[in-house]
């Protein structure tokens, strides 16, 4: 067992920590408000390596793995849950799946462009009724002998009206049920068929653009498969698995940062003459909040080790996210709790932080969904994969 | 250009410092440790100058084998190789000893120009980059906060107490020592933190490079004691208005 990070790992959490100070937090307070999505800070994140992880060198990989896009996404939340979305958009959603489903020249395509931010990745899953249930979703591809045509409507899909090119799942034979999905890579711009438009009515993660897609007999090219015509679910699947960890990352990052901000508070504030942190009710309060918060880590580290090691991990990933996204739920609301009147007031990050750790037990497969997942490996039913 | 660029290990400035037993120097057990800033702006200047005109970086850090983390820092931002001069106990040394150790070090190796930061966050006397320049009888512009070098020459502008600056010129070889707002230093990518790992590090023992005795000892180190809890004034509002005139004039100088 090693549970030391290496002096380069130190330097990457150092760095995104750095980054995070002075590229985000300056402006963060406006950009909330103003629901700023910033397509620059992308662009930086991208010239720093970010997105390059779990990624061969030839297609522009850094040489890290799901770990160091572990620290990173943790790094980033703690100072804004919004601003770790990207590490999914360009890297661990579109860019890894490509690299385990992709031809070679899909990934000399699209893979780089991803991890340089030349272009704006995403995936869409969602729709207004289909949610946990994916193999419910009602979006159709229909092969028209020289091109694909797309019938339908995504919704809650990070990144849909600034996205470039991404993946869109769709049946293609729904007779077959989930064995009639198939994964394709779509540009969502210049496509007469395609509407996108933003939802700015979210509780929380502002500054992370979140939109609805609508296909009205749009033309895709035959290309633009990803895999194998029915092979789209699985793909989901696993593609999930992996974007579930970066989740569970940024659940504790929020979980983190609001801790750090409730004990500055306890240690600052005094009523009845002393520091609040002096009385028992606060100190349970935060032993709390903390003794969850370390074990969510060793959780969350133990996910994305294992996907390194190319280990089984499933179950260790849908323990972490599950964990770690409930943990930063009640961090966050034991953090308001101590701040008082001052956690109640948008001028102060706690209801911030509790507003963005909400999003995480419903993302990348609800609290329910893991604890399915879960339970069914646990019981036997299901192969730990 | 052969460039040197010298750095120290200091503790986060955020810790909660503790007088060590000897009662001489602060507790380095359970504290966080980092790059001294003003070596940081060192660092990205050294960085800078040599991709500007090709050559060699070297960085040089005296101390335990825990200052290789920080090492790895300027390798990964730019520098070619480290000089780790093994020493358990530098933070004993006063600045004339630590200023001969890197300045036995330099001397032969002909370096056309040697950064250090303007202080360390920690011991803070600002005389190390000074006393290497005047051991290697080079001429040195300290606290720089501008630097341009051309055809030989370096051009800096110097920050003077009350807001004045100074522009020096001077021939390499020189030594310069750098101060906040010369520049931004990088944020390291994660591409060259990695490509860091494979980069030389020289040992070298502390032993093979001190020939001097320090000139001067810390005999205590302490913290200030706490002062009372201010001067409240009681009375009728007229009254304490002046209460507060008799002090503003008899003990400080905003009322005559």
């Amino acid at each position: 067992m090693q549970f030391k990070l290496t002096d380069e790992q130190k330097m990457m959490q150092d760095m995104a920590r750095d980054f995070a100070q002075k590229e985000i937090l300056p402006t963060l307070k406006e950009d909330e408000r103003d629901h700023r999505f910033r397509p620059e800070l992308v662009k930086k994140m991208a010239d720093l390596g970010f997105f390059g992880c779990a990624i061969p060198e030839e297609y522009g990989g850094n040489g890290c793995g799901f770990f160091e896009s572990v620290l990173l996404a943790e790094q980033l939340a703690k100072v804004s849950g919004s601003w770790r979305v990207p590490l999914n958009m360009q890297n661990i959603g579109p860019s890894v799946t490509v690299n385990r489903f992709g031809t070679r020249e899909q990934k000399e395509r699209f893979i780089p462009a991803w991890v340089k931010a030349d272009s704006f990745g995403f995936f869409a899953i969602t729709e207004p009724n289909s949610g946990s249930d994916v193999a419910g979703m009602g979006t159709t591809a229909t092969d028209r002998g020289d091109h694909w045509e797309l019938n339908g409507q995504k919704m809650w899909i990070s990144n849909a009206h600034v996205g470039d090119w991404g993946l869109v799942y769709a049946f293609t034979d729904k007779s077959k049920k989930y064995k009639g999905m198939t994964c394709f890579i779509v540009n969502l711009k210049d496509n007469e068929g395609i509407v996108t438009a933003p939802i700015e009515t979210k509780l929380g993660l502002h500054c992370s653009p979140t939109g609805e897609i609508a296909f009205t007999k749009a033309r895709i090219p035959k290309d633009s498969i990803l895999g194998e015509v029915g092979q789209g679910f699985k793909i989901c699947m696993w593609q999930l698995n992996n974007t579930r960890v970066s989740c569970a990352a940024g659940a504790l990052g929020i979980g983190g940062g609001a801790i750090e901000a409730a004990i500055n508070y306890a240690n600052e504030r005094t009523q009845f003459g002393k520091k609040i942190g002096s009385y028992q009710m606060v100190q349970a309060q935060i032993a709390d909040i903390v003794a969850e918060h370390e074990a969510a880590k060793l959780l969350v580290y133990q996910a994305a080790w294992l996907k390194d090691q190319g280990m089984p991990n499933q179950h260790q990933t849908s323990i972490a996210k599950l964990f770690a996204s409930e943990a930063a739920v009640h961090a966050t609301s034991e953090t308001m709790k101590i701040f008082g009147s001052y956690g109640f007031s948008t001028e102060f990050p706690a209801e911030r932080f509790l507003r963005d750790a909400q999003s995480l037990r419903v993302v990348e497969g609800t609290s329910n969904i893991q604890k399915t997942i879960i339970a069914g490996i646990a019981l036997g039913d299901v192969e730990n994969r | 250009m052969n460039i040197l660029v010298c750095i120290k290990q200091v503790p986060d400035m955020e810790s909660r410092f503790k007088v060590d037993e000897d009662g001489t120097w602060f507790d380095g057990a359970d504290l966080a440790w980092r790059m001294n800033e003003y070596d940081e702006y060192a660092v990205e200047q050294a960085v800078q100058l040599k991709e500007e005109t090709g050559g060699d970086l070297t960085v040089l850090c005296i101390g335990p084998e825990r200052v290789k983390e920080t090492m790895k820092k300027a390798l990964a931002m730019g520098c070619d190789r480290g000089v780790h001069v093994v020493d358990n106990e530098s933070f004993k040394k006063d600045p004339f000893a630590i200023a001969s150790i890197i300045a036995e070090f330099a001397g032969p190796k002909n370096f056309d120009l040697i950064f250090t930061g303007m202080q360390s966050q920690d011991r803070g006397s600002a005389q190390v980059g000074v006393l290497v320049a005047e051991m290697l009888g080079l001429p040195c512009a300290t606290t720089i906060v501008g630097f341009s070098f051309d055809n030989g020459v370096i051009s800096v502008k110097r920050e003077l107490e009350g807001g004045v600056k100074a522009k020096v010129t001077a021939s390499v070889p020189a030594l310069v020592t750098c101060q906040l707002g010369l520049n931004s230093p990088r944020y390291l990518t994660l591409p060259n933190i990695l490509k860091a790992k494979k980069k030389e590090m020289l040992v070298i023992p502390v032993a093979d490079l001190s020939k001097t005795q320090a000139l001067e000892e810390t005999t205590s180190l302490y913290f200030p004691e706490k002062k009372g809890t201010g001067l409240i004034l009681e009375g009728d509002v007229a009254d304490l208005a002046d209460q507060l005139i008799k002090i503003l004039k008899e003990k400080t100088a905003v009322l005559a």
